[in-house]
């Protein structure tokens, strides 16, 4: 059986207190507490480095928190085959120093790569500034083992980078924040780590000719893995990140000054700690008590998105102090301080008019209460519910938190 | 409801015209492109040819009404049975919504009906500079909606990933006739990832209607290389020498000595007759970059113990080497009067010694291999050579066909890598998956359609039925705890 911890390391989710943590060590134990907590009309919340407790709406129930912190092992890695299997609570920098022993890599990446677990990474699915060239963990994800409430272990996918047997529950449970089933552990596609890597940094300009620099950019003859503007002081920088053999790098960076003027051009170990420090600025766990929201659209609208954003904002008295852009994904994080108003929902739905959804990353607890923090309810909202009657019919996991308080 | 009543109201939704319910016009629709014998075959009772999402949902409305089954279908080019008709049921074929619908040159998307051809679509879009990565090699015949259904690969999915990395939302039509979509191209849209669910869902959870589709810029260069090799075991060693190099070339095809005596004479590739095995390469990108790494792909080869490396750059020396490639189904029909082509996926490392295992099993069933298949990402397409008009043939085919999915299951493979599962292989599911992942699997089935309305009997093992699920559980659960039912 699961052990459970002493009160000394009690977690809150936005300010609903767990009574203890379990910690279980294998998957089946996971299943067994998982079974328990159906059969008693407990609540869980699990939990792998903590990095993203932030999202999600108000728990209407907590009981336990489920850690999968000893679910840490590697289960196999065949570099010739780039494939790997790990359980959930292995943490991101460690599978990463494992991989770079074979020269290859997750080409994925998290704030906080030292906390942040593999599971968490899966449930949460917020990808970073490398999507626009090298997609997301949903691109990678080639098998899977859940834990659900009735009690038994599900697997699907396998250990072959090309998969059509049955259905893709890998994608399912990518992203559902843990409200279908607990991942005990998870297969990768990865990859071969690129062999260079250089990013071009421009001086902080207006923001149309960010965007300038951004399109430009985008237009190289050598496609960027990632290209975002970020706000800094009065202006907008804009930076983009190329990969590949190192001749090939040196070419699409020199051809790239000529199209954008540069502010500087970091390469190799410093482009990579460049990218992991404007990670760092996006990470949701010292947040106190700041907001933090995403807003999405279609790509190409991206530069009136943000100048709409920006005016809907003003209109409510935000100026927030933290803009990162990525225009060829169609996303914008904003971070502002608590609202003058006191409540989010005028902002959000002032906001919907000019996006496709905005969700709140991070908020204080009471300003979630007349909200749904996911945005806009999907037109599906009730297969969505069926799938969660499915698989955890008696409100097990992560009740409230998920879209629509599902 | 009578028959006679379903196809007059089938007639109202589409016109008398576009439902066929006479057996010479539903004959086609009992067969997909699976080999006789493989699959069951079924009639239905109507087929119906919808032009609009709402035809859709009223067929699906008036299905429910009649508890009628309905199997949707695209070209018909699939291999595991997936758009085979159920008996009795209603198919909806969607090859006359074959419109794209918008292509966005700034986002690099494409909007398309599911009647989309495959070809057609990167052809259209090839003026905008994009291409659709996924590629099956009925690409010239099969549809996008049916690429969504069974989740297409193709050679280019070394590279650029199978259909489901290149699908960004889908409008689909549900078990209760709602229209609805799922996805999009924006950041975070909240929910389920559903869209990622009804990819390769090969028809049971809902009727695509409109495809909203990423497309792959055109590369600015491509190059082709063929590598030729005295045997199999050599160019699978390159194979793994290029991946393990860090190279990921667009595509890496395999073809053995078999393979080759069908293409060349017909075909004249340039494929070397007496080579054991042949690499066919392609390379892609910014043009310096590719030159350099054909250099160093070739120095491999060599390395490995290629006998001869050629590097084509021209156009028609391309498309020469790709043709016998492209066509090395078709030419089979120089060796043999039939072919059964099987699709299993093995690690990659585990490539040599199932093919070692494949030419074993082709002597103990006494039949010709052929081996023709994506290398890169360890996909294999044993080719069973036999004539189905010989007694006892079509048996030695599902008997050796048996033999190679245990052993790729053994090493760690799975039963499908682009073909789906369909009827063909839906009895080897429980060789993967026990009861309590089918339990999960039937769930998801279970929550978008709870009747079994969506090709019912297809991927789920018989005795699986969908509905069952918490009987499934319950029997898992069983068996964890060592309790039987008595």
């Amino acid at each position: 059986m699961a052990s459970i911890q002493s009160n000394s390391e009690l977690l809150a989710i936005d300010g609903v207190r767990a009574t203890s943590t379990l910690r279980p060590s294998s998957a089946e134990e996971v299943a067994d507490a998982l079974g328990t907590a159906d059969r008693d009309g407990h609540a869980i919340a699990p939990v792998g480095g903590g990095t993203k407790l932030a999202l999600g709406n108000t728990p209407t129930k907590l009981d336990y928190l489920l850690s999968t912190a000893a679910l840490d092992k590697v289960l196999h890695y065949e570099p010739t085959d780039l494939t790997l299997s790990v359980q959930a609570g292995m943490r991101f920098a460690d599978v990463q120093a494992l991989l770079r022993e074979h020269g290859q890599t997750l080409p994925v990446e998290t704030p906080e790569p030292e906390r942040a677990t593999i599971g968490g990474m899966i449930a949460t699915a917020l990808a970073g500034p490398r999507r626009y060239g090298s997609g997301t963990l949903r691109d990678l994800l080639i098998g899977i083992s859940v834990a659900y409430p009735s009690g038994i272990v599900g697997k699907a996918g396998g250990l072959v980078v090309k998969n059509v047997t049955g259905f893709d529950l890998m994608r399912l449970h990518l992203g559902a924040l843990g409200t279908l089933g607990v991942i005990v552990s998870a297969n990768f596609k990865v990859l071969p780590a690129a062999r260079h890597e250089s990013t071009l940094i421009t001086a902080p300009q207006g923001i149309s000719d960010a965007f300038a620099s951004a399109g430009a950019a985008a237009r190289g003859r050598l496609r960027p893995i990632s290209i975002e503007i970020f706000k800094a002081g009065d202006g907008w920088i804009t930076a983009a990140r190329l990969e590949g053999r190192p001749s090939t790098v040196e070419l699409g960076i020199a051809e790239l000054c000529g199209a954008v003027a540069a502010d500087r051009v970091v390469q190799a170990d410093e482009s990579w700690a460049w990218w992991r420090e404007y990670l760092h600025g996006q990470r949701l766990t010292e947040t106190g008590d700041g907001v933090v929201l995403r807003c999405g659209f279609p790509p190409k609208t991206s530069e009136t998105a943000v100048s709409r954003i920006q005016t809907a904002l003003v209109a409510y008295d935000i100026s927030p102090e933290i803009w990162t852009v990525s225009p060829g994904l169609g996303a914008v994080v904003v971070g502002f301080d608590r609202p003058a108003g006191g409540s989010l929902k005028p902002v959000q739905d002032a906001l919907l008019a000019h996006a496709e959804n905005v969700s709140v990353l991070a908020a204080p607890s009471d300003l979630k209460s007349d909200i749904d923090v996911w945005g806009r309810r999907p037109e599906t909202v009730h297969v969505m519910r069926a799938l969660k009657a499915e698989f955890d019919p008696n409100n097990v996991l992560n009740p409230g938190r998920f879209v629509d308080r599902i | 409801m009578n028959h006679a009543t379903l196809i007059e109201r089938l007639g109202r939704i589409v016109g008398p015209r576009s439902v066929f319910h006479e057996t010479g016009d539903l004959l086609v629709y009992e067969y997909d492109g699976s080999v006789d014998g493989a699959v069951e075959t079924a009639r239905p009772a109507a087929v119906v040819l919808p032009t609009t999402p709402q035809q859709i949902a009223e067929i699906v409305k008036l299905a429910n009404e009649a508890n009628l089954p309905v199997t949707p279908r695209g070209a018909g080019t699939g291999l595991s049975g997936g758009a085979v008709a159920q008996a009795g049921g209603i198919v909806v074929a969607l090859t006359r919504m074959d419109k794209i619908i918008e292509v966005d040159k700034e986002d690099g998307t494409a909007l398309v009906e599911p009647g989309v051809i495959n070809l057609e679509l990167s052809e259209t879009t090839l003026n905008d500079g994009y291409f659709f990565a996924p590629d099956p090699s009925s690409q010239r015949a099969c549809t996008i909606g049916g690429n969504v259904a069974e989740n297409s690969g193709g050679p280019h999915c070394l590279k650029y990933g199978v259909t489901s990395n290149h699908i960004l939302g889908l409008e689909v039509v549900l078990n209760d006739g709602r229209i609805a979509w799922l996805g999009g191209n924006a950041a975070g849209l909240p929910g389920y990832d559903l869209t990622g669910t009804m990819v390769g869902s090969e028809g049971l959870l809902g009727i695509v209607t409109k495809a909203l589709v990423r497309l792959t810029p055109a590369p600015e260069a491509i190059t082709v290389m063929l590598a030729a090799f005295p045997e199999v075991e050599t160019a699978s060693a390159a194979v793994s020498r290029v991946i393990g190099a860090g190279i990921l070339p667009a595509a890496l095809e395999m073809m053995d000595a078999l393979t080759i005596e069908a293409v060349e004479p017909q075909y004249h590739a340039g494929y070397p007759m007496d080579a054991g095995a042949v690499l066919l390469i392609e390379i892609d990108g910014i043009a310096e970059d590719v030159a350099d790494t054909a250099r160093e792909i070739e120095g491999i080869c060599l390395e490995s113990g290629a006998t001869e490396v050629r590097i084509a750059t021209e156009k028609l020396e391309k498309e020469l080497l790709w043709k016998g490639r492209k066509m090395a189904l078709a030419a089979m029909g120089r060796l043999s009067p039939n072919y059964y082509l099987h699709d299993t996926v093995v690690p990659r490392t585990k490539l040599p010694a199932t093919l070692r295992r494949v030419e074993e099993i082709s002597k103990e069933f006494g039949l010709r291999i052929a081996n023709v298949f994506h290398a890169g990402d360890g996909n294999l397409h044993p080719l069973m050579l036999f004539d189905r008009h010989k007694k006892g043939d079509t048996e030695r085919v599902l008997g050796a066909s048996h033999e190679i999915l245990h052993y790729c299951v053994e090493v760690g493979g799975a039963l499908s890598g682009e073909h789906g599962i369909g009827t063909e292989k839906r009895d080897y599911m429980t060789l993967v998956y026990t009861g309590e992942d089918l339990a999960a699997m039937a769930g998801i089935k279970n929550s978008f359609d709870p009747r079994g309305l969506f090709n019912p009997e297809k991927l789920f093992p018989k005795g699986y039925m969908c509905g069952e699920v918490r009987a499934l559980r319950a029997q898992a659960l069983a068996q964890k705890h060592g309790i039987y039912p008595i």
